[in-house]
């Protein structure tokens, strides 16, 4: 029986953002739907609604034309909708078959009976009394899949399914999904990446900030149109005067940068080598998950890795802790604002000292000067016109925007010779938006370097002199950005490559 | 349908009354079970609660217990506010009995002035080297430090056990598990004739004053402030996170190993197995209890304190075992937390007609 799945205005409104703003959506059975777009697009939210993981302020869903109350994921399983989750929700030290009984209602003879024809019919290949912890990232996956046959599902819902595969896992994942398609199963599959859309989907919808922003055909789309809808086209109004010289010095210089991560949910980086000349702003694009994180911390020595060689003033800087980087004239603006550049529970003046530089005297022998922390973080909220003038206020009550122009202006203030910030822009109203823009802007404009690492297109053009791509931890050639343009971006973020 | 939210603001002030609630209803608790257990429940509370501290004796008895917890309490306060979870205060204590006590019996028959500091800074530093041991694994090795320091209070128990009855036994002590007593010089010089409370008090107050310092007034306290907020931005902010670890660790040990030197020194004057009734287990309550602030644990310590001479005096006046003081404590806790995500957490009971009006 074909199966119709409806999802008729759904909104779902968290405080301070709208994760699904009146979505509706139509899936019927034999094809393979792919949902695409950025984190905190709205994806995962839709998922969960659709799960029965968290319930919509607004808006139904209908399984062939039954509206679904879907409170709890148990309604979800009631009603055939299955989903396997990025996260393995399985116990590691239980044995496969263990794994697969928990919420099985059948004895342990039929169950291991109908598992053993499943692995038979789509030819996995698991041993079903070892412990789970054993298995690879692709295997486990595949004890999830198994998990939803076994209650036959209408509707399988996948969420990026592939960030933890090996080439070799995601074609056969493939392969399998292709398959139950083919048996009528409605495949719904979440990705941003471009790539897997072009050859795995037949439909693509695609989310931008909470709201679907279009539905194709993926035989009539490319990367390069993908990437577009996905972080939006609007090209550059306003773009810095381009500063770029061959005669400047180069400041920063990065030379092999590898970092290799055991955690398969981090990117690991292969080979980066850049460098950013004085005054300049070396813009990194890219659709996040790609390494920016790594990058960054890799950058700010969070992370030191072995064998890197970073440049900074002529000074080799790769094994400092990030507090040496700072003596250095190094400042970094992280994109977690919230609770990395600024911890909530701690007052303004506390969150100043942070940026505890040698000339501040913040900490004179080893005590706290408050007196001094007070007087100077009163200046930053002035000059970077905060909208308070109290220094014992709690970050946590300050807006999105006023809280990053407290970290910018702590950070801008020991007058840095090269700012690293990484989405400074992200989930700032316009006003704030223009503000920070403007401010790195002045930066360059004081012949200070500034390194952007962004998801969004139009404020990289808008603010760098040079533009890069990474994309899966490889950082293409860069590119004086006025030969750039959003397409050319766009095939380079989706993993393409142009001449 | 429940649910369950995050309070957006928590006033400070009923932070630091949240514990208060906690006793009272610590008490009332109490009350309950021994109702439950046929006893006239004002009287019990009475004998556990007012009849030990109603007279100058019972008093001094409860500073005398009050000491090590709090000791040991401000010490874990620099662990568990910068995220470390030392709950090993016990074996630090006990190593800190031992390394003491082997000095205090080094000098068994000789008299000076110099005696007591020497035991008691050994004490400390034994302390701190017990301690020493998970906080070298966690940051090294990336071992977990609430197993590694629990298990070590229990080589430290059993290395007391063998000590006592073995190469450090009282040669002239009729083979029972105990060393010599210790001479004059290296015990705690009482404060008031007849009573038992020791200048281990001043230790405690001196930490209480050093610790408040340390934690708000220094470059240390600050990076242990952010840490235990956030890891995250203590790597950010480029705190030598390591360094930290082992700082905490040693001053959490040191203390430890003070409130043993203390019971060994002041009440007790010798080493035998049962130089602390769990005061290491304990103090994790008071430092709790205390919200990790110093004066709050000074606080802690007295009501905790009290719980422990008002089991033995249950004990005797109703014939009820002195254990009841461990319950006494758990439900301190079991309140205590439980009042702090009431705090922390609103539980909101959503009725079934607005539900049914959603759908």
């Amino acid at each position: 029986m074909a199966t119709d799945l409806r999802i008729s205005n759904i909104s779902k409104i968290y405080p301070g953002c709208i994760a699904n703003d009146n979505v509706s959506l139509q899936f019927k059975s034999g094809k393979i739907y792919a949902l695409l777009g950025e984190n905190g697009a709205g994806k995962s939210t839709l998922v969960k609604i659709l799960s029965g993981v968290i319930s919509p302020d607004n808006g139904e869903v209908f399984l062939n034309e039954k509206n679904l109350k879907l409170s709890s994921p148990l309604d979800a399983k009631k009603n055939k909708i299955g989903m396997v989750f990025q996260h393995f929700n399985l116990f590691d030290t239980l044995s496969v078959f263990e794994n697969l009984n928990i919420d099985a209602t059948e004895d342990n003879k039929s169950l291991r009976l109908r598992i053993n024809e499943i692995l038979k019919k789509y030819n996995f290949s698991i041993d079903l009394d070892v412990p789970v912890l054993n298995l690879s990232a692709g295997q486990k996956q595949k004890v999830e899949i198994i998990r939803c046959l076994l209650r036959s599902p209408k509707v399988l819902i996948m969420d990026e399914p592939t960030s933890v595969l090996t080439e070799q896992e995601t074609e056969e994942l493939f392969i399998s999904l292709k398959k139950f398609c083919d048996e009528g199963i409605l495949i719904i599959y979440i990705t941003h990446k471009l790539k897997e859309v072009l050859s795995l989907c037949d439909e693509v919808a695609v989310m931008r900030k909470g709201k679907v922003v279009s539905v194709s055909q993926t035989q009539n789309e490319k990367v390069e149109t993908l990437a577009n809808k996905m972080v939006g086209q609007k090209l550059a109004k306003i773009r810095k005067k381009i500063n770029i010289s061959k005669n400047k010095d180069e400041i920063f210089k990065v030379k092999h940068l590898n970092f290799y991560s055991d955690d398969p949910f981090e990117t690991n980086l292969v080979n980066l080598n850049f460098s950013v000349k004085k005054g300049e702003c070396l813009g990194i694009a890219g659709i996040s998950g790609n390494g920016q994180n790594e990058l960054f911390q890799i950058l700010s020595g969070e992370i030191i890795t072995p064998n890197t060689s970073i440049i900074f003033r002529n000074k080799e800087i790769a094994k400092l802790n990030p507090k040496q980087r700072r003596e250095y004239l190094m400042a970094f603006s992280p994109e977690d604002r919230i609770s990395q550049a600024a911890v909530p529970e701690l007052k303004i003046y506390e969150n100043v000292a942070l940026n505890n530089f040698k000339s501040s005297n913040f900490f004179e022998k080893g005590l706290v000067n408050e007196r001094k922390i007070k007087e100077h973080s009163k200046k930053i909220l002035s000059d970077f016109s905060v909208n308070t003038d109290n220094v014992e206020l709690k970050s946590q009550f300050l807006s999105g925007g006023n809280l990053q122009k407290l970290i910018l202006g702590r950070e801008l203030i020991t007058a840095p010779e090269l700012l690293i910030c990484y989405n400074p822009t992200w989930g700032l109203d316009v006003g704030a938006i223009n503000y920070i823009h403007e401010t790195l802007i002045k930066i360059n404009d004081q012949e200070k370097s500034t390194i952007l690492i962004s998801t969004d297109t139009e404020e990289l053009l808008k603010l760098s002199d040079r533009i890069a791509v990474i994309y899966k931890g490889k950082l293409s050639k860069i590119m004086p950005s006025e030969e750039v343009t959003p397409e050319k971006l766009g095939v380079l973020m989706g993993g393409g490559s142009i001449d | 349908m429940i649910k369950i939210e995050k309070r957006n603001d928590v006033p400070m002030a009923l932070y630091f009354f949240t514990p208060f609630i906690a006793i009272v209803l610590t008490i009332l608790g109490g009350g309950i079970i021994f109702y439950i257990l046929g006893f006239n429940p004002i009287e019990a509370l009475k004998f556990y609660f007012i009849t030990p501290i109603s007279n100058l004796y019972g008093f001094s008895e409860l500073l005398l217990k009050a000491t090590p917890l709090c000791l040991i309490a401000i010490g874990l306060s620099f662990c568990f506010k910068s995220n470390n979870w030392n709950i090993g205060a016990e074996g630090q204590l006990t190593f800190g009995a031992i390394v003491g006590g082997g000095v205090a019996l080094l000098f068994y028959n000789q008299e000076g002035f110099y005696i007591l500091p020497l035991v008691i800074l050994a004490g400390a530093i034994g302390g701190m080297i017990f301690a020493l041991i998970p906080a070298v694994l966690k940051t090294y090795f990336n071992t977990n430090e609430i197993l590694v320091s629990l298990m070590l209070v229990y080589v430290s128990k059993l290395l007391l056990d063998y000590l006592v009855v073995g190469p450090w036994s009282n040669p002239e002590g009729f083979n029972f598990p105990e060393t010599r007593q210790f001479s004059e010089s290296s015990r705690m010089p009482l404060l008031f004739e007849g009573l038992r409370i020791h200048a281990g008090i001043f230790l405690a107050l001196a930490a209480v004053m050093l610790s408040w310092f340390i934690l708000y007034k220094t470059y240390l306290g600050f990076q242990i402030k952010v840490s235990g907020l956030s890891l995250k931005t203590a790597k950010y902010a480029g705190f030598k996170g390591k360094t930290m670890i082992l700082v905490v660790f040693m001053i959490s040990g040191a203390c430890a190993g003070l409130a043993g030197v203390g019971e060994i020194t002041g009440p007790i004057g010798q080493l035998h197995r049962m130089i602390s009734p769990d005061y290491g287990f304990t103090a994790i309550i008071v430092a709790f209890l205390g919200r990790l602030n110093p004066f709050g644990i000074i606080f802690a310590s007295l009501v905790v304190a009290l719980t422990y001479l008002g089991a033995e005096t249950a004990q005797i006046f109703l014939q009820i075992p002195k254990y009841t003081g461990q319950v006494f404590q758990g439900m301190i806790l079991f309140f205590l937390l439980a009042s702090d995500y009431l705090l922390f957490f609103k539980v909101k009971i959503l009725s079934l007609k607005k539900n049914e009006l959603r759908h």
